[in-house]
């Protein structure tokens, strides 16, 4: 999956877009470089998400919440007359101590806890803002926050804060390539195949999985805390249960596990929500519309994608491409054949209580656990 | 002590309905491992279309029946847009996220934002101890548990029940003797989407529920079904009756406002609790 992927990408392409990246917020309008801005902070938050489910093989739906804890961590200690830059380094370290506390039991669990184990603490996060109002500022949020200075340099416009974001999600998606490449993101990775295999031959599962998604949770948390010193305003609104499912979409769309679909799916994603958003407010519809259309379509992207292309849109896309130089099974191929294999009823009902190693991993990047 | 009465009996009621989520959970992870995170959207539906045929005419029980019918076919759709062909559970898992808030988004387009509620049992209210207590409670306790007692009879003593336990235990012997795991997984889907329908059709008489109401419900639903380790039903019924008497007291006595939050940590508590379990027991899945 993702190594297939990397070898298919060449480098230069990668440092290409990287270096347009940072010269497009030159000659970016302010509106426009909000936009550039939020998928900058969608990417750092996907990167690590997109790290958890494709190499822990874990979902959760509580990033918006890390996201927020980072925002009101950097939000609070600043207003407190914490400095900015320190305040803002905070951010991922409580977003990341918290991950920690909360990974321990539940990553232990069967049947995917961490997804509703997540949910809750954004829950409780939600719950609890209003019942902190003496330092959360509760529904009404906390305003005239500081702005960021490191050093002698003042963060003043949406520009500085577009060439901050670009630094931070260029040393986000390094780490998680690193990652993915080192030890542990080789363990993960035999492990998001078959847990029982990989721990079998020494990797230390329940480990990698924590810092995996303590890492997942550190990030979301420096994009929270650059998001409040952007905005300069946060209230518990702008941290909803959809933001976390948006996170998870944003990871689909650009294909689990790959860390360059990380910021395709952010930049996406956040750019149809702005369609969508633009497309439902109009004073002659109903006012539910925004909100019908973007679950609507959100949900269907969701669906679509992981029943029909499950390796992500650069995963479908370099399938299409590759499948013009060379006799590779295609999409519909292998479904057909694992139809095949299914009605037979043989090869999967096997695999699945052997607990080996899906049938064709390069097919379905989405690697779920080994069936017991 | 009337007050204490009075939360005891609805906690128990209350209870009653997380436990018939807490059940769909358990039915569906069992047969196919995949733990269905719009569990309660069957819930929402089953609710709102008893409204739509209770207001559009239709006599009660049959509203009811006819939502709790449809609940299991939304179950059984859920079913083959999750399960059917090779995916990857973790890929089922985030289908069912998307499968809950399409549901949000049907569920807004048809029925709007504001809650929606009808009058569950007519009469007047019983009076035990002093506490005055809504019929629709002993509703909520006939049904429910004529539902337990039915399903305990099923899986007990039918060819289809055993058949349905196989596949839980040993999905590759059950398919071995025969058994179609996949149909079993669909039918376990529709079980699920009954269960579902029949909580929100008992539900929403006691308190009304809008389109958003499915995650609640199915964090609550999920809580209840790890007190069994999300393979005992019988586990799940007691999680429900825990999650229902916690929410009664700790809005009754302390504050409403307190009530989600505490049922949360209570969740994260038995995570906490189960995770320790299973360490003790040398079983990591």
């Amino acid at each position: 999956m993702t190594g297939s992927l990397r070898q298919k990408i060449p480098v230069f392409a990668i440092v290409f877009v990287a270096l347009a990246m940072l010269l497009i917020p030159l000659v970016l309008s302010t509106p426009n470089l909000q936009i550039y801005v939020a998928i900058g902070l969608s990417t750092i938050v996907v990167t690590g998400l997109s790290l958890l489910m494709g190499f822990a093989g874990q979902v959760s739906l509580g990033q918006a919440a890390f996201y927020g804890i980072g925002a009101y961590t950097s939000a609070i200690l600043s207003l407190h007359g914490v400095p900015t830059l320190l305040a803002l380094l905070l951010a991922p370290i409580f977003s990341g101590i918290l991950a920690l506390i909360i990974g321990i039991p539940l990553l232990r669990l069967r049947g995917h806890a961490l997804a509703f184990g997540t949910l809750a603490v954004q829950l409780i996060f939600l719950a609890l803002i209003p019942q902190t109002a003496k330092w959360s500022g509760g529904s009404i949020g906390l305003s005239a926050l500081p702005q960021l200075t490191i050093g002698s340099f003042s963060f003043t416009d949406g520009r500085d804060y577009a060439f901050l974001v670009w630094v931070v999600m260029v040393i986000a998606l390094i780490l998680a390539r690193n990652i993915s490449r080192s030890r542990p993101g080789r363990g993960l990775r035999a492990m998001a195949v078959s847990v029982s295999g990989a721990s079998a031959t020494g990797v230390e599962v329940e480990r990698y999985k924590l810092k995996d998604f303590a890492f997942s949770a550190a990030l979301a948390g420096i994009a929270g805390g650059i998001y409040a010193f952007f905005i300069g305003y946060i209230s518990p609104d702008a941290f909803p249960v959809l933001l976390s499912i948006e996170f998870v979409i944003m990871v689909v769309v650009g294909g689990i596990g790959t860390v360059s679909g990380a910021f395709v799916g952010a930049a996406l994603v956040t750019i149809i929500s702005q369609v969508l958003t633009a497309l439902g407010t109009s004073p002659s519809l109903p006012p539910q519309l925004p909100t019908v259309l973007s679950l609507g379509v959100y949900a269907l992207v969701l669906i679509a994608i992981l029943r029909l292309l499950p390796t992500g849109l650069i995963g479908g896309v370099l399938k299409l491409w590759n499948r013009g130089k060379r006799i590779a099974p295609s999409q519909h191929g292998s479904r057909e054949r694992l139809l095949a294999a299914e009605s037979s009823g043989t090869v999967s009902a096997v695999q699945a209580d052997t607990g080996s190693a899906s049938p064709t991993p390069e097919d379905g990047s989405v690697l779920g656990e080994s069936v017991s | 002590m009337t007050a204490f009465i009075e939360y005891l009996l609805t906690g128990v009621a209350r209870g009653l309905v997380f436990a018939l989520l807490a059940m769909g959970f358990v039915f569906i992870y069992r047969v196919t491992r995949v733990v269905n995170f719009a569990q309660g959207a069957f819930a929402i539906f089953g609710g709102l279309m008893t409204y739509s045929l209770l207001r559009a005419g239709v006599p009660q029980g049959v509203s009811e029946f006819v939502a709790i019918a449809a609940s299991a076919l939304i179950g059984l759709l859920f079913g083959v847009i999750t399960i059917i062909g090779e995916v990857p559970l973790l890929a089922s898992l985030v289908i069912t996220i998307g499968l809950s808030i399409l549901s949000e988004a049907v569920a807004m387009l048809i029925w709007g934002t504001t809650p929606l509620t009808y009058s569950g049992l007519e009469g007047k209210d019983f009076i035990i101890f002093g506490a005055f207590i809504q019929r629709q409670y002993l509703l909520v306790l006939i049904a429910s548990l004529a539902v337990f007692v039915g399903l305990a009879f099923v899986f007990q003593k039918t060819y289809f029940g055993k058949a349905m336990t196989a596949c839980a235990s040993n999905p590759y012997a059950a398919r071995l003797s025969g058994i179609n795991v996949k149909r079993m997984g669909l039918i376990a889907f529709m079980l699920g989407g009954a269960l579902g329908g029949l909580a929100g059709v008992l539900v929403t008489p006691l308190s009304p529920i809008t389109y958003d109401a499915d995650v609640s419900l199915a964090i609550t639903g999920f809580a209840a079904a790890i007190v069994g380790g999300l393979v005992s039903p019988g586990l799940a019924v007691v999680g429900g009756l825990v999650f229902g008497l916690a929410e009664q007291f700790v809005a009754g006595y302390w504050s409403p406002a307190n009530e989600t939050a505490v049922a949360l940590a209570l969740l994260i508590v038995l995570l906490l609790w189960q995770s320790r379990r299973l360490r003790l027991e040398g079983g990591v899945e």
